[in-house]
């Protein structure tokens, strides 16, 4: 440093021409002078360095900038005053968390200059959590960014949103990775990240304007570093157990019984009762009584202990001044908890590559630099079905009968041949559900391949001006097979034919950006500014899928290829091929960053895209925004609290984002033709139809989402102790939906911009980090958001979107919706005020002129709540009876390191929000079983309880509409994780290592709720955008006990 | 000057880059076509044709909303049946709302096809090149007719109704139930006037036809003039169909159809065919032999195809099903929902009538599960209203392959072994025994009633009306008629009389029939005299254009069976 400034001292005395003065002073911290500390004319190479008492002596111009910078401390800009003899400047220690700089969209920028609502999350406090996707490890990390595991299944993905629920079609942020955005984040490795940065208020989004409505999510990939190549291994291996909350199906006495007191309800007389001699085969009925049966338990049967997880990744990074790399290989294999015996699996690779080359350096200053990002990855996964109640293979697990046999005496799957054999009676239509796993889900399996890169060349003519452009190129290719063989698994359910399946799909896209940065400086009037250009097209590719039946080897999932299979007819042929549905975005964006002295900061932005959804005329949306910051620690006159508040900024920012994610060609009536056919004389060959499904919708625009936002940044006692806090407003405009049009009109409702929704706030983070003495540090932070979500508009005449029937169990009506007023997918149904415990209750009930629902109210009956006082309880009496969506959300983190060793303690949680949950269907299979929590819960006599009704048999009012008994508090906080770890290049300093950590993980080692569910963290959104919160079946977490090391060379 | 070249530079550059950018940003679908472009071809129209026919299957996907089932369960000869959670067939037999926005399908796929129907007769002269001018006439001619006959179940069922004619999104009233008969009328003259004259088989194979046409104009002028006591159906834009028009049109269609009764009637109903028979020991007793899907004495039949994707198979069969499967009730192996029970007055009175005596077509119609399948037990947890008579017209029926039960006999026609997918026989909409009783009805003559007699082996009667009204209910029994001719003769009170206490079994509990807490007559003229309600959501969308039909309020909402106290 001090040759440095003596080199420029040499350099630039003989230069000075103009009126000069010459400054004096000295340099020094809080104790004592500094020695070394450099002293520049600012924007010259004019400057010296002070000496062993801290003073300095330099000639400069008149108005000249003094910039006093030294390491490990602020650096400190002055103006020279002609009438000051003296200098005597006090330098305040660094505050590195103040000289990070954080990603903000086409550049960076210092945190503390930043006037936005952003978080970061470093890679290594993504990686040090061992999640197997990086959303995961986010989760308990990122206050207002409400994450939430869409299925326990491996492999499966995260449903996210950032503050609340925006709009009705899809509310994934945009993924913006090394600059490219529109990639996948599950294709990354969680060592693969250098940072996450997330742009959740609409200023610092706005930059991506276009599909920035829900917010930005930044992902730099790890960068080489130039020196000593550094090759490290990150490996874990791993056990998992599903983590069922307690959750058992009735055994088979449990379940005989409870059938049996359904059927008393029905028919007080005993007439209904099932006479299990008839109904079940001797043996087994011998068994159940004596005891040494206990009936089928399918959840248990199905569930795979110690399901292992491994993880190997490895990194390298190094280089020179001119050329940098960075490298990762990572490899993960994990195997599900739940299904055998079609076992989910899920592995993934992923390779990394990216470097940097300084082609043209010129004084040290890299003048034209190149470089490339490079991620793929390949992961293949089988697994069992998740969705709605139809297709729910953990439904079925919960739900069938514990009666029935898993397995015959030889040992294979006990199915209609053997009810028949034996006599079973008691219902043929049942469906083996281990039967039903192995032939419809083990055999199969799909793979994804996908490419994610881009290449970049920077020129900067001159230090401050920086022109770029980037070429940003994705490609992926997704492939699956299945076999299901021929069944017969009930009298119901059969597979005639084998199926043999086959499909293939690919797609690419790409993107063009040219950019210019220019920073300047006017006296103390700093501007940041950029002007840019980006265009974008995807959709490129096809996809193409076949099935057919008959296959040569039959039985066979290695064979199981459409070449292998005889014949094709009209019955059991299908095949499908289509191209993607493409689509471009063109845009122009430009933004000045303005700060004077650091002090007062300003940021505005504009952004103009042009979307191809959109009809000419229609497709271009403007997103402009701007914001402000204070850091009102840098006033003069708040020197007097610099002994405990080290920083604080004061900041506000208003800005609007665009979304325009709906279906293609929503503006014109297409004509709809491949599945439409009809038969007129020839039952093999249809006849194709052609007709306008779509009613066209050429005013079809940009949806906005308008937000404002106030939040202030501090650092309290020396930096330990940090706060940011949001208070935020987000109204998402002209929301696309597509409302219910009357169907007199006689085709199908496009897109409208049909609806407002609010989303307001708060949020904030609390972090502490310290030192006890040299060796001990520990820290801990607390993030906690509040968000409520309210529609204030929707333009279809009813002011509801209607959520769909039949969802948590057959029969049932609508029980969730979007309506005016209300939060997004709030539950609806009817409320009720308790049970009737008696006929005198009952009769006192009716005397007070009230109304009952049932036909004639029994004891044990519900009693429901004729809301609007009309005198009867019909659909009208319908209401919110429960909000999906959290009232709060935190998480809290711990960690310690001690010579070597480390600990670290990781939670999070949700509150306020309500679950409807039925694991069976009450109407139509009155004989599905119920799980231990459910059982006791029922009224069984006055005074049992005055929230569950009467069992009952088949369909009964009192489960058949949806009420409030089906919903419950949902409130949960996971212990996500605990990791413990110790260096050994710590303690035994000869090791050839830099680092060789052994470490051991639990995750998710309880959940504390009072929900009698699986899980209470359910991403289950029922064939919807906007639906949260239902559990008619829910693949659970898992609880898995790590053990891995880090090992650096 | 310099700044404003500059500026004017800038700006072109700027103007330059954005219609660059709308070139950019166009994008052209390669799946759809769009109503700019589509259609140009003869080809193309006949696509559009076929896309109206295709709404159909999208209605046949909910049974519960079908006219078909409706016309029957409605009526005095069947019950609603099914097991309690079968809402929908007991609801219609009550003349009560099984649940919100019911019938939406059934209003839904009418109204587009009827959209697609309007699309059609907008975009055909857009076509330039015809290979012959007699396929865009048979074209126009298969619209109408397929317009009218959306329209006439609309009517028949919500009674007025929106007359909707063009593609325009439009939020419109109820018309008067004599201008949608108005349009229908005008339809029907559309269709007979520009369908081809070329007689089946050499025309015909599914589509609709100038006969089928002049069918459906009878039946249309029949309930018109009978149920709103008219003599003379309007005609939308002026003129009338007279009476003795109507039967100049049945006398064509007879004439010159090319369509003819079979010999046996038992020969159209699919169990007859020889994959069945060869081990239906009734079958086998009477030598009978199926006569194939499209068989001569079809006018009109929905369509049916192997595929086995649902709206592909026939749904109203397999709701019609027996509720449980197995050899014992073979051949109606297919299991369903055992919606339907025949009413055993149906076949007490059969039997009883002096006129019908030895008439085959009673087991030919009707299974006596006594008789036929007595081994058969059925779901006694679940099955209400159980009469132990089925309708066998349209009971699915399957077929032995050596000792192995194949569910369905359409597997040997190339459809699947499946109960649901295998059930691809026609639902046989118009017939010709349909025609020449219609034909006897409006002539008041005795010819053509007889000759229906006569296949069924009966020797001749007189004309009466009360004849018809007997041969009607014999010979078309299951066959959707039932309901809307007892409506348009008046005799509604028949269903009360003939269902009111009729022997059933619930959930295998003896008990006898009835409507409930409701008096059926009271409902039924409180509704208008059988008009259903319009789905709510329809009501509440149109914010008040669109009335809901009298007699609706939520209290007519069915609940539970009046055998159980739930």
């Amino acid at each position: 440093m001090i040759v440095v400034c003596l080199l420029l001292i040499l350099f630039t005395t003989g230069l000075v021409a103009q009126a000069t003065l010459t400054v004096k002073g000295v340099v020094s911290d809080a104790n004592e002078p500094l020695v070394g500390v450099s002293v520049i004319e600012k924007g010259t190479l004019n400057g010296t360095s002070t000496d062993i008492d801290g003073q300095f002596s330099l000639t400069v111009k008149e108005d000249a900038l003094l910039e006093i910078s030294f390491i490990g401390f602020t650096t400190q800009l002055i103006r020279v005053d002609a009438n000051r003899a003296r200098y005597d400047i006090t330098l305040v220690e660094d505050d590195v968390w103040l000289n990070e700089v954080v990603v903000v969209g086409y550049g960076v920028q210092q945190k503390k200059l930043v006037t936005g609502a952003t978080i970061q999350v470093k890679g290594d406090d993504i990686e040090k959590l061992n999640t197997t996707s990086v959303l995961g490890a986010l989760q308990s990390q990122t206050p207002g960014v409400y994450i939430t595991q869409s299925s326990g299944q491996v492999g499966e993905n995260y449903k996210i949103n950032i503050r609340g629920l925006g709009t009705a079609s899809s509310n994934e942020p945009l993924y913006v990775i090394d600059g490219v955005p529109g990639g996948s984040i599950n294709a990354l490795n969680p060592s693969d990240i250098e940072s996450i940065d997330i742009l959740k208020d609409a200023a610092s989004a706005a930059i991506y304007g276009a599909r920035a409505a829900n917010g930005v999510l930044l992902v730099t990939t790890k960068q080489g570093k130039a020196g000593k190549t550094q090759v490290s291994y990150d490996g874990y291996f791993g056990v998992q157990n599903a983590l069922t909350n307690g959750v058992r199906p009735a055994n088979a006495k449990e379940y005989m019984s409870l059938i049996n007191e359904a059927l008393m309800t029905q028919d007080p007389t005993g007439g209904l009762l099932y006479n299990w001699e008839e109904e079940l085969p001797a043996d087994l009925l011998t068994a159940i009584n004596n005891g040494s049966w206990n009936g089928t338990n399918w959840l248990k049967e199905s569930t795979v202990k110690d399901a292992p997880i491994a993880s190997h990744s490895v990194n390298l990074t190094g280089g020179s001044d001119y050329s940098r790399f960075a490298m990762g290989f990572s490899y993960l294999k994990q195997t599900g908890t739940i299904g055998y015996p079609a076992t989910p699996e899920y592995n993934r690779y992923t390779a990394r590559i990216n470097s940097q080359h300084s082609l043209w350096k010129k004084d040290g200053r890299d003048i034209i630099t190149f470089g490339e990002n490079v991620v793929y990855s390949n992961y293949d996964k089988k697994g069992v079905q998740i969705g709605t109640m139809y297709s729910n293979n953990i439904r079925n697990l919960l739900k069938m009968t514990p009666l029935l046999p898993a397995y015959n005496e030889e040992g294979d799957y006990y199915i209609y041949k053997d009810m028949q054999e034996n006599d079973w009676s008691f219902d043929q239509a049942l469906n083996n559900p281990l039967a039903q796993l192995d032939y419809t889900r083990s055999r199969r399996n799909s793979i994804s391949r996908r490419l994610q890169s881009n290449a970049y060349l920077e020129i900067a003519p001159m230090e401050n001006l920086t022109f770029r452009s980037s070429v940003g190129y994705h490609f992926s290719q997704n492939s699956s097979r299945s076999y299901v063989p021929e069944y017969i698994l009930s009298a119901k359910t059969a597979n005639p034919t084998d199926d043999v399946s086959q499909a293939q799909s690919w797609s690419s896209r790409w993107t063009l950006e040219n950019t210019l940065n220019y920073t300047f400086s006017l006296s103390d009037h700093n501007f940041n500014s950029l002007i840019g250009q980006s265009v974008e097209k995807w959709g490129y590719g096809e996809s193409l899928d076949a099935k057919n039946s008959y296959s040569l080897f039959p039985g066979s999932f290695d064979h199981a290829y459409i070449d292998n299979t005889q014949g094709l007819d009209t019955t059991n042929s299908e095949m499908g091929g289509s191209p993607n549905s493409d689509g471009s975005l063109a845009s122009f964006f430009g933004r000045v960053n303005y700060n004077y002295q650091e002090r007062y900061l300003a940021s505005i932005v504009m952004r103009a895209d042009g979307s191809s959804n959109f009809s000419r005329g229609n497709r271009w949306g403007y997103f402009p925004s701007l914001s402000a910051g204070w850091v009102v620690t840098s006033e003069e006159w708040m020197r007097w609290s610099d002994s405990w508040l080290s920083f604080f900024k004061l900041r506000g920012s208003w800005g609007q984002n665009g979304n325009c994610n709906i279906d293609n060609f929503q503006y014109l009536a297409t004509i709809a033709f491949n599945t439409n056919a009809y038969y007129y004389d020839d039952k093999a060959t249809p006849a194709t139809g052609g007709y306008p499904d779509l009613l066209a919708n050429k005013e079809v625009t940009w949806e906005t989402s308008e937000q404002l936002d106030f939040g202030f940044d501090a650092r309290f006692l020396k930096s330990r102790l940090g706060v940011n806090f949001d208070w935020y407003k987000k109204t998402t405009k002209d929301w696309l939906v597509v409302a219910p049009t009357l169907l007199l009109y006689g085709a199908g409702a496009p897109y409208i911009n049909g609806g407002d929704v609010q989303n307001k706030g708060v949020e904030l983070a609390l972090t502490w980090n310290d030192k006890i003495g040299t060796d001990l540090t520990y820290g801990m932070s607390l993030n906690m958001a509040h968000n409520a979500n309210k529609v204030l508009r929707l333009a279809n005449r009813e002011g509801i979107i209607h959520g769909p029937e039949q969802v948590i169990a057959e029969n049932t009506t609508e029980s969730f919706r979007v309506e005016v007023g209300y939060p997004m997918g709030y539950f609806w149904g009817y409320k009720t005020l308790g049970v009737f415990q008696n006929q005198s209750q009952i009769d006192q009930w009716m005397a007070d002129g009230n109304v009952v629902r049932q036909d004639v109210a029994k004891p044990g009956d519900l009693i429901f709540q004729d809301t609007n006082d009309d005198g009867e309880i019909n659909a009208d009496d319908k209401t919110m009876i429960g909000n999906p969506h959290p009232d709060f959300t935190g998480s809290f983190n711990f960690n310690l390191a001690y010579k070597g060793f480390d600990l670290s303690v990781t939670a999070y949680g949700a509150f306020g929000m309500q679950i409807l949950k039925s694991y069976r269907s009450y109407s139509d299979t009155p004989n599905d079983n119920y799980t231990n929590k459910d059982v006791t819960k029922y009224w069984d006599g006055e005074g049992s309880t005055n929230k569950y009704p009467a069992f009952a048999y088949g369909k009964n009012i009192n489960f058949i509409d949806i009420s409030d008994i089906y919903l419950e508090d949902a409130d949960y906080v996971k212990l996500s994780n605990i990791t413990v770890g110790y260096d050994f290049t710590k303690g035994f300093k000869s090791l050839p290592f830099s680092k060789l950590r052994l470490y051991l993980t639990a995750q998710n080692l309880f959940t504390i709720t009072g929900y009698s569910g699986m899980d209470p963290e359910i991403g289950f959104s029922a064939d919807t955008n906007w639906a949260s919160g239902i559990d008619s079946g829910y693949y659970p977490s898992s609880r898995t006990l790590l053990v891995g090391l880090n090992l650096t060379f | 000057m310099r700044k404003t070249i500059t500026q004017i530079a800038a700006a072109g550059l700027l103007l330059f880059a954005f219609a660059g950018c709308e070139s950019f940003l166009d994008t052209e679908s390669f799946t759809k076509k769009n109503t700019s472009n589509f259609p140009t071809s003869q080809d193309e129209a006949e696509q559009m044709i076929t896309g109206i026919y295709v709404t159909m299957n999208d209605l046949i996907k909910d049974p519960e909303a079908h006219p078909f089932m409706i016309y029957d369960i409605a009526s005095d000869d069947r019950f609603g049946g099914g097991s309690t959670s079968n809402k929908g067939s007991q609801s219609m037999d009550r003349m009560l709302n099984s649940k919100i926005s019911w019938l939406e399908s059934l209003w839904e796929t009418r109204y587009a096809g009827i959209y697609r129907a309007n699309n059609a007769l907008e975009t055909l002269d857009n076509i330039e090149v015809w290979s012959d001018e007699k396929i865009k006439s048979r074209l126009l001619a298969e619209t109408h007719f397929l317009r009218a006959f959306f329209y006439l179940d609309l009517i028949q069922i919500f009674g007025e109704v929106p007359l909707k004619l063009t593609t325009i999104p439009e939020n419109l009233p109820k018309n008067s139930a004599e201008e949608v008969y108005a349009q229908i009328g005008y339809d029907l003259e559309q269709a007979i006037s520009h369908f081809p004259a070329d007689p089946f088989p050499q025309y015909g194979n599914g589509h609709a036809s100038k006969w089928s046409a002049e069918a459906l104009m009878a039946r249309v002028f029949l309930f018109y003039t009978g149920f709103y006591n008219k003599s003379a159906l309007p005609v939308a834009g002026g003129g009338e169909v007279s009476k003795q028009e109507v039967i100049a049109y049945l006398e064509d269609c007879i004439t010159h159809s090319g369509h003819a009764l079979v010999s046996d009637q038992r020969n159209i109903w699919p169990y007859t065919n020889i994959h069945t028979g060869k081990d239906y020991q009734y079958v086998i007793d009477n030598g009978l032999v199926w006569e194939g899907d499209n068989c001569k004495e079809t006018l009109f039949a929905m369509k049916f195809a192997n595929s086995g994707v649902n709206g592909y198979f026939n749904r109203i069969v397999e709701y019609y099903g027996l509720r449980k499967s197995g050899a014992s009730c073979f051949p109606f192996v297919p299991q369903g929902y055992s919606n339907g029970p025949v009413n055993r007055t149906l076949w007490n009175d059969w039997d009883n009538d002096p006129d019908y005596a030895g008439d085959y077509r009673r087991a030919g119609s009707i299974c006596d599960g006594a008789v036929e399948i007595p081994d058969y037990a059925g779901d006694n947890g679940k099955e209400v209203e159980k009469t132990r008579l089925w309708a066998k017209k349209y009971l699915g029926a399957g077929a032995y392959e050596g000792s192995n039960l194949i569910q369905t006999f359409g597997y040997f026609y190339g459809g699947e072994n499946n109960r649901q997918g295998g059930l691809n026989n026609d639902l046989i909409l118009i017939r010709l025994a349909d025609v020449y009783l219609m034909h006897s009805e409006l002539t008041e003559t005795n010819t053509y009633l007889n000759k229906v007699r006569q296949r069924a082996n009966l020797g001749p009667v007189a004309y009466s009306l009360d004849a018809i009204k007997k041969e009607r209910r014999y010979e078309l029994c299951f066959e959707g008629l039932r309901w809307n001719d007892l409506r348009r003769w008046g005799d509604v009170q028949e269903i009360v009389n003939n269902q009111e206490g009729v022997a059933i079994t619930n959930r295998g509990v003896p008990a006898q029939f009835t409507f409930g807490s409701f008096d059926y007559m009271e409902r039924y003229n409180a509704t208008g005299g059988g008009f259903w309600k319009i789905p709510d959501s329809q009501v509440t969308l149109s914010e008040g254009v669109l009335e809901q039909n009298p007699g609706w309020d939520d209290a007519y909402t069915f609940n539970s069976l009046p055998y159980y106290s739930n």
